[in-house]
């Protein structure tokens, strides 16, 4: 068709007048040139760049990663199961009380420090100082190397130049001393006496820090033996106590608190409770569990005593020529009654004594030897190891330091440079010994001087032992690899004496020496020592010390030493002690158990001296010795206000100010308006050591003669706790009730006889509004806290902070209120001047049935659990707030900031078992339910039902007093149901009806009834 | 009728005006250059707001630490000036959507202003919730939204969730009644405009507003139903902020009588508020004619009124203290009156009951100075009266261990100083951008050639150059339902 019709068709009119140039044009596809960029970066480059890139990128992606080592048991360890925790038993050696304790280890690292329940002497508990020991190990400032002149060296360069010192010193006679504190391990002891041995002119010289040597020298005096007492309070239904703060930090707090609160049980069957006096011139814990607590200032004691001794001399016949006695201080009616109530319990009682001044300790030892105590309460046929120290011997050695008669100094648990009252005169005298070397855990003042840094291990490192008392003996295992390149004193020592040997075979050798002859049970050393790594401790039949009959002739009257306007009293923090842990953050912010105070130390007087010098909290004040005023032996301290306190004292913590604390400078969040958490001087606290003397043989704590003067400085004090009484503050006192039923106390002979008690604020169930809204019919977890039994000792406090990863968050933040801690104590004072009563009362989630945060939180992160938990689901909470608000309790705690470590290698002891917060959120007690459900589990996997007992929460556990119960309220057979039953149980706000879980007994006072109305509250 | 006695009734609006002059009096002041003073506040108020909001990035960074709260008070500044700016949002809407059905004519003139400050208002308020969680990334979390989370749901017990609800509903309402009340005003803007680029905005804004007689009909219907939704919610969103304190268990929160005494209080605020501002603006805009001392003379006694009532709730609250035997109810309020916090309820007293009470006097209501300096003391005491509420009963609860104080950092200080900079900011641009006076409803009252106390439809008026709004102000009135002779 289209050839037979060839039509043509064209597009435009030039196409169709056939223009040439127009059909030229149209052949080609452009019709303007284009353009090929030739010299820039044309798309062919850009191809290829992108193609190297590519396979740049490719070769670079298969290169090897850093290897990280997430799973870190490819080769598994014999017996380790990832998540599952393993305990070991050890001892601890926080002080040197020696106490039992268990190692939580997880994934092959130590998270969590329990007391050994089955430990004979401590029972369990673990104190404050125990608990926070942990934190030790991961600290980043310690020795990881031993140090040469102030630079690492390796143990061979180091071995090499002290031997060779001590090659020419042994060849000069030169004098080698060994200053330590009280060595507990006797493989220890006797491989210093064996290095000492190998040297012509050579001495172990013991101090303690906190000295008891007046005790030893006086028994030394009165039973020709130089030993310090078993004391066993839970065999004394008297107890006097004059200055010695058993339960808080004088020897060994824990087995005196176990021992003393086995003593006093109301609900035992015939119900056991102890009458305790307590002289003292400051509040301690001690005598805020006392049922007659006197103030007597310190120059009194002697006197106070000496009238004791004098009245029940009478009563027991023993003639005394004492004449011109000076009048007692106190009422003699009361003095005679205590005399009346002693020599009724005689071989019953007990009369300790914490003054460090020899003849009042032999009037003491006097007393219980009249009473017939030695044999009975005090057991000094197998002493105490607690207390070795002698300050004579201190005193001669710093006489020849002083005089440079020193060839070699060694020192280990001591500091010093930092404890001893002339410490920068000792620090002098140091420069002037050839040798120093120190065995120490980190870089304190001493150490700072010493030529040579034996770097020590942390006890959870290395294999040690201890005898705290005589016939129980324990052990201590490692339960980590040392994190630095360590040496424990033993293996030094063996080492320095030409016979390098492990720490684990000098033990074993010592065992299978001296303690396996001493126990017939087990055959084979093998087995004793199986079963004692195990246990953890020992129990042999040790030889009995030999000791003389009571000496008359030390004994002597005392009359009191003239009054001063204000005498000195320094002692010892729970918690911080000596200053040893001043390096621990969960001890620096513990709450002190009776000034609620953190992060400083401080003048405590009485509110009417601070009413007399014209002062308040916070106030800085100068101490110095009235003697030697302007000399600048001065501190400036501030202010607290302590009631209870006698009115002629200024008592200051030891402990404070150390080189260990200059860590803390920055500790807390960091933000604009944060202040410092150390002082001016780059330190917590102020040092309060210079002011300890040291004179007639023994280390003095107490100074005469102070002047105390207000420097117009202030210096606020980051105390936890503002009002401190459970009543109203007087300008806001209304008709009606002011004080408030939060604490309830009774007196015994009203809970033997008299009727149950009004239940104050006890809930009424018949009100209850809605009664099956959410009935628990499994489990119904329960607390029950026993205030009578709590000492406040603060052991519960930290226990949960280890376990519940709680941050340190700094002063600043405590001075704002925002305390992390789970678990606080409150503490509340009653009474007037003379008769301060003080109770305290461990305060946790409450746990409601009827929770007031549950109902308010607006995304429902918090809930109530099946087994009547009250849960905070971190991850949901967005952090309004409005729970803490609506807590009747207050136990809420909230992430302000991100809380970090300041120190990263503490984050080793988080427990993986509990969430770490982060900033906005809210948290609070769990009642340990990671614990709870450890144990559900564990008794699914056997199919049996939770025992009861199987789940101890973190602060019972720990709690030397036992005054924490946990369980299941739906068993009506298990201790915690039992005694929600017991008359003494109330809830706190009970009338509210919110129906907390946590049930509070009351505190027993063991007084007259009205005494005990005058009292309450 | 009220206006039938022109003897005891002076005009609302003085300078017998025309509705031309109206227009172009109103229009002036968004046609002409802003004023230096205009100009001096516009850059303080920025300032102030770029401070605050720097405030709240510091904190945002950093964490809620960064305030002064503590383990015991939880809420402060923060939960304060929550309550505080919508307490001040109450107003607006009192006057808007309550007046406008009680017929209260004289709204007309600061209704405008009135809702906008609600809005500002609110906006302030909503900062503070947000910013007062610990983890406000997660404020979604608020909504009931369907998530993979399982069967996660919000709390619906909690008064924060229905805070949440309360406010954001409020928040809507107001902002679409004062858009509804402004539509035909951008229409009198596009039609008088000189200026391009107004007259397109408004052109849109206004949704192509042809007055015709449907128009208007149907906006008043409109508006009448939105002034009647509105209304409860005067009660409801004060009550329902109440209620984050009545339902806790906090002495000194957990009462009765707040939604009451909340809502009284917030529209005591809100007026003094209102007043604060309309002083001032009518001074600076020469609106002298449009808010007159009449004017202020009304806002005065519902001010003065609602005063008596917050004090009669300071009264109860106390003797309900009293009466319920209850020691800690007891000593929160002796410790609010007598404790270390005492001197702030002696602020609130004073600035609450006692100096309102001048307002008794017909001088001080029509003095603008006094009234002016009355309204900032009023709502200094009414932010004092959410402070003591809030932190009085919090920092000495139940445990007296638990006792703290509390002191605001300079953190918190900036962020509200910040919300008042944001307010000023808002209102001074709406000064610039918006009519700040209903002309079509002010119209509406204008006794220009009128008979002295007759009434006459609007559209029956001679209309000069036949303004839309003309038409409007009439068929207002007669949407509204008013009575004619």
């Amino acid at each position: 068709m289209s050839e037979s019709n060839p039509k043509p068709y064209w597009k435009c009119p030039e196409e169709r007048d056939a223009q040439e140039n127009f059909l030229e044009a149209a052949r080609d596809e452009f019709s303007e040139p284009v353009v090929v960029p030739t010299n820039g970066f044309g798309r062919r480059n850009f191809l290829k760049s992108a193609g190297f890139a590519v396979a740049a990128a490719t070769l670079a992606g298969c290169s090897r990663a850093p290897v990280e080592k997430a799973i870190p048991f490819l080769v598994q360890p014999e017996e380790i199961i990832p998540g599952k925790a393993y305990f070991y038993a050890s001892t601890c050696d926080g002080c040197s009380a020696a106490c039992g304790m268990l190692v939580k280890n997880r994934d092959s690292r130590p998270i969590k420090l329990e007391g050994n329940p089955e430990h004979p002497v401590t029972r369990g508990g673990l104190c404050a100082v125990g608990q926070a020991s942990l934190l030790g190990l991961y600290d980043s400032s310690r020795y990881l190397q031993p140090q040469a002149q102030g630079k690492p060296t390796t143990w061979d360069e180091l071995d090499r130049a002290i031997t060779a010192q001590l090659l020419a010193i042994r060849a000069n006679k030169g004098a080698v001393r060994f200053l330590t504190g009280s060595i507990v391990s006797p493989t220890t002891r006797a491989q210093v006496r064996a290095f000492l041995k190998t040297f012509p002119v050579a001495r172990h010289v013991v101090y303690d820090p906190l000295s008891s040597s007046a005790i030893l020298d006086a028994h030394e005096g009165t039973h020709g033996s130089r030993l310090l007492p078993h004391y066993r309070f839970e065999r004394a239904e008297v107890i006097v106590s004059f200055d010695a703060d058993f339960l808080g930090t004088w020897i060994s707090p824990v087995e005196f608190t176990a021992a003393y609160r086995a003593g006093r049980n109301p609900d035992a069957q015939p119900p056991r409770m102890s009458y305790h006096a307590q002289f003292e011139s400051r509040m301690s814990i001690t005598g805020s569990k006392a049922d007659r607590r006197i103030r007597i200032a310190p120059n009194e004691i002697g006197l106070v005593m000496t009238q004791l001794a004098q009245r029940l001399a009478a009563k027991a016949g023993t003639k005394l020529n004492w004449n011109g006695l000076t009048a007692s201080p106190m009422p003699e009616k009361e003095l005679d009654d205590l005399a009346a109530r002693l020599w009724a319990a005689r071989g019953k009682s007990l009369v300790v004594c914490g003054e460090q001044e020899v003849a009042v300790q032999v009037l003491c030892n006097f007393i219980n030897h009249l009473l017939g105590n030695y044999g009975a309460t005090l057991d000094i046929e197998k002493p105490s190891f607690q207390r070795q120290g002698s300050d004579r011997e201190l005193a001669a050695l710093v006489e020849e330091l002083r005089a440079g008669k020193v060839a070699a100094l060694f020192t280990s648990g001591v500091n010093p440079v930092f404890d001893l009252p002339a410490g920068e005169e000792f620090a002098a005298a140091l420069k002037r010994v050839p040798l120093v070397a120190s065995f120490t855990e980190r870089p304190d003042e001493t150490s700072a001087l010493a030529g040579y840094v034996c770097a020590a291990p942390h006890r959870l490192e290395s294999w040690d032992d201890a005898e705290a008392v005589v016939g129980v003996v324990s052990l201590a295992q490692p339960a980590i690899r040392p994190l630095g390149n360590v040496r424990p004193l033993m293996e030094t020592l063996a080492a320095w004496m030409g016979a390098p040997k492990s720490a684990y075979d000098l033990l074993r050798e010592r065992w299978q020496k001296d303690v396996f002859p001493q126990q017939k049970s087990e055959k084979s050393f093998q087995a004793f020592w199986d079963r004692s790594v195990h246990d953890g401790f020992a129990v042999v039949e040790a030889e009995k010390s030999r000791v003389q009959s009571f000496q008359m002739a030390a004994v002597q009257p005392l009359a009191g030493t003239k009054p001063s306007a204000f005498s000195l009293v320094l002692y010892p923090k729970v918690g911080l002690l000596d200053g040893r842990h001043a390096y621990n953050p969960w001890l620096q912010e513990l709450p002190d158990p009776v000034t609620k105070v953190t992060w400083d130390n401080y003048a405590c007087l009485s509110p009417a001296a601070a009413k007399r010098l014209s002062v308040i909290e916070g106030d800085v004040v100068r101490l110095e010795l009235a003697s030697a005023a302007g000399s600048g032996n001065s501190i400036e301290l501030p202010v607290y206000v302590q009631p209870g306190q006698h009115d002629s004292v200024v008592a200051v913590a030891l402990g404070y100010g150390s080189k260990l604390s200059e860590r803390f400078k920055h500790i807390g969040p960091s933000w604009f308006l944060a202040k410092l958490t150390t002082g001016d001087d780059g330190r917590v606290g102020k040092n309060a050591a210079p002011f300890v003397e040291l004179r007639d043989g023994a280390l003095h704590y107490s100074r005469a003669d102070i002047r105390v003067t207000h420097t117009g400085g202030r210096r606020p004090l980051a105390c936890t706790q503002s009002q401190n009484t459970i009543a109203v503050p007087k300008n806001l006192e209304l008709p009606g009730v002011n004080r408030r039923p939060i604490v309830q106390e009774t007196t015994l002979p009203v809970l033997l006889h008299g009727e149950a008690g009004g239940h104050e604020g006890q809930s009424n169930a018949a009100h209850e509004m809605w009664p099956a809204d959410h009935p628990s019919t499994g489990h119904h977890w329960a607390m029950v806290v026993d205030m009578n039994a709590c000492t406040g000792c603060s052991a519960c406090v930290v226990a949960c902070q280890a376990e519940n990863n709680v941050p340190v968050v700094g002063r600043d933040e405590m001075l704002r209120h925002r305390s992390m801690h789970w678990m606080r104590i409150d503490r509340y004072y009653s009474g007037e001047d003379d008769a301060i009563d003080v109770a305290h009362q461990p305060f946790m989630c409450q746990q409601c049935g009827h929770a007031p945060c549950e109902t308010v939180c607006p995304v429902l992160a918090t809930v109530h659990s099946e087994e009547g938990l009250n849960q905070q689901i971190y991850n949901r909470c967005v952090g309004t707030r409005y729970c803490a608000n609506n807590c009747p309790y207050k136990t809420r705690r909230f992430n302000w900031f991100d809380y970090l470590h300041d120190d990263t290698l503490q984050n080793m002891a988080l427990n993986p078992d509990v969430a770490v917060r982060t900033r906005g959120v809210m948290e609070k007690c769990t009642f340990c339910v990671q614990r709870i459900q450890a144990a559900k589990i564990e008794a699914k996997q056997r199919g049996e039902k939770v025992a009861d007992g199987a789940i101890q929460t973190a602060c019972q556990q720990t709690c030397p007093a036992q005054a924490i119960v946990f369980g299941d309220r739906n068993d009506p057979k298990s201790r915690v149901s039992q005694l929600l039953k017991s008359g003494r149980n109330y809830a706190v706000l009970g009338e509210f009806n919110f129906q907390p879980s946590v049930g509070y007994l009351k505190i027993v006072r063991n007084r007259a009834e009205s005494e005990g109305e005058k009292h309450n509250g | 009728m009220a206006e039938a006695h022109p003897v005891l009734h002076q005009p609302w609006i003085a300078g017998d005006k025309s509705p031309a002059q109206v227009t172009d009096e109103i229009c002036a002041n968004m046609e002409r250059h802003p004023s230096a003073a205009w100009w001096i506040a516009f850059l303080v108020s920025v300032a102030v707001m770029i401070i605050g909001f720097a405030a709240i990035g510091y904190q945002l960074k950093t964490g809620i630490g960064t305030w002064g709260l503590n383990t015991t008070v939880g809420w402060a500044f923060d939960i304060t000036n929550f309550v505080f700016w919508i307490g001040i949002g109450h107003a607006g809407t009192l006057i808007s959507a309550i007046l406008f059905l009680f017929r209260q004519r004289w709204r007309t003139s600061v209704n405008r202003s009135a809702e906008a400050m609600t809005i500002f208002a609110v906006m302030c308020a909503g900062i503070f919730p947000l910013i007062h969680m610990g983890r406000p990334w997660l404020a979604m979390w608020m909504f009931p939204y369907p998530n993979f989370r399982g069967p996660l749901w919000i709390n619906f017990r909690s008064p924060l969730v229905w805070d949440f609800f309360a406010i954001s509903t409020y928040f809507t309402i107001s902002v679409v009644f004062w858009y509804l009340g402004l539509m035909p005003d951008l229409a009198t803007v596009r039609d008088h405009t000189r200026s391009v680029w107004r007259r397109k905005l408004a052109a849109i804004l206004c949704f192509g507003w042809d007055s015709s007689y449907r128009t208007w009909q149907r906006y008043e219907t409109v508006y009448l139903l939105l002034a009647g939704l509105a209304t409860p919610l005067v009660v409801s969103v004060h009550t329902i902020v109440s209620w984050d304190f009545a339902t806790a268990v906090i002495p000194g929160w957990h009462t009765t009588i707040f939604p009451p005494y909340f809502v009284a209080g917030a529209i005591f605020s809100g007026m003094s508020m209102v007043l604060t501002l309309m002083i001032v603006a009518r001074k600076t805009m020469n609106l002298q004619d449009y808010i007159t001392p009449r004017h202020l003379d009304a806002m005065c006694k519902i001010v003065l009124g609602t005063s008596g009532i917050v004090a009669l709730a300071y009264i109860t609250e106390f003797f309900t203290a009293f009466y319920s035997g209850n020691p800690y109810e007891q000593f929160a309020f002796w410790n609010r009156a007598l404790g270390p916090m005492g001197w702030g309820y002696w602020i609130m007293v004073a600035c609450n009951v006692l100096i309102p009470q001048l307002y008794w006097s017909r001088r001080v209501r029509t003095s603008v100075v006094a009234v002016f300096i009355i309204s900032l003391l009023v709502n200094v005491g009414m932010w004092f009266e959410r402070f003591v509420i809030i932190v009085s009963s919090l920092h000495r609860d139940y445990l007296p261990a638990n006792w703290t104080g509390y002191a605001p950092t300079i953190i918190e200080i900036a962020t509200f100083a910040g919300t008042f900079g944001f307010f000023f900011t808002c209102f001074l641009l709406f000064c610039r951008f918006v009519p700040v006076i209903a002309i079509s409803e002010v119209k509406g009252i204008l006794s220009h050639g009128q008979p002295r106390g007759l009434h006459h439809a609007a559209a029956n008026e001679p209309s000069g150059e036949g303004k839309p709004e003309l038409v409007g102000a009439g068929a207002l009135r007669r949407a509204t339902g008013e009575v004619r002779p």
